[in-house]
């Protein structure tokens, strides 16, 4: 997972089926120090992120288990999600 | 997810016969992308007829090959959907460190978000 910054939403009518019903923010990708680093992500949304919020994204399965957890869920259209909003960190 | 442009399209007559109908773009994406191997562009198969000039949402890995047929595709990024407007945070723009490289980032989505 990485931490990143929500900067903002996405939206698209022409989309593949699977994207029906996700929210998609995009999050500014921080370094380890907590600096946006000029990456942006498009992450899936389930826990009501708001723009300005520091957020944890995780890739690959650790994101389609957001969306759906189990093992028979490669067909869920996320590579990446939203998996915890960051209230502090030292 | 990433955020791209469709810059173009590539043709090849003999390929997998998994991919006999796939329709591969390719996409300049936004911002940095730095993948393993140090290009700037991904070739992207593409479902929802996204056409050149086109922003798009771009997905990579498996949900990928699920979008494109199945796991057994050999395919690792997919054109999931044509991008319509992007909403970016003005606050979110005051973040230490974050202002420079989204503005950056964000000078092309800018104008096709803004219609």
């Amino acid at each position: 997972m990485i931490r990143g910054t929500v900067v903002g939403q996405v939206w698209a009518t022409r989309k593949a089926r699977g994207l029906d019903g996700q929210t998609l923010l995009l999050v500014a990708a921080c370094d380890a120090e907590g600096r946006a680093t000029g990456r942006l992500v498009v992450a899936s949304d389930t826990l009501d992120a708001r723009a300005g919020e520091d957020v944890t994204v995780a890739f690959g399965s650790g994101a389609r288990n957001v969306l759906r957890p189990g093992p028979e869920n490669r067909d869920v259209l996320c590579d990446a999600a939203i998996a915890a909003i960051v209230e502090g960190a030292g | 997810m990433i955020l791209g442009r469709v810059i173009g399209q590539v043709w090849a007559a003999r390929r997998d016969a998994r991919l006999q109908r796939a329709k591969l773009l390719v996409i300049k994406p936004h911002a940095i992308y730095e993948p393993a191997f140090a290009t700037r562009h991904l070739v992207a198969t593409d479902d929802v007829d996204a056409g050149v000039g086109d922003d798009v949402i771009v997905c990579l890995g498996a949900p990928a090959r699920a979008s494109a047929g199945g796991n057994d595709m050999p395919v690792d990024a997919a054109v999931l959907g044509v991008v319509d407007r992007i909403e970016l945070s003005p606050d979110a723009m005051l973040v230490p460190g974050a202002g420079p490289g989204i503005k950056r980032a964000l000078t092309l989505p800018a104008a096709a978000g803004a219609k």
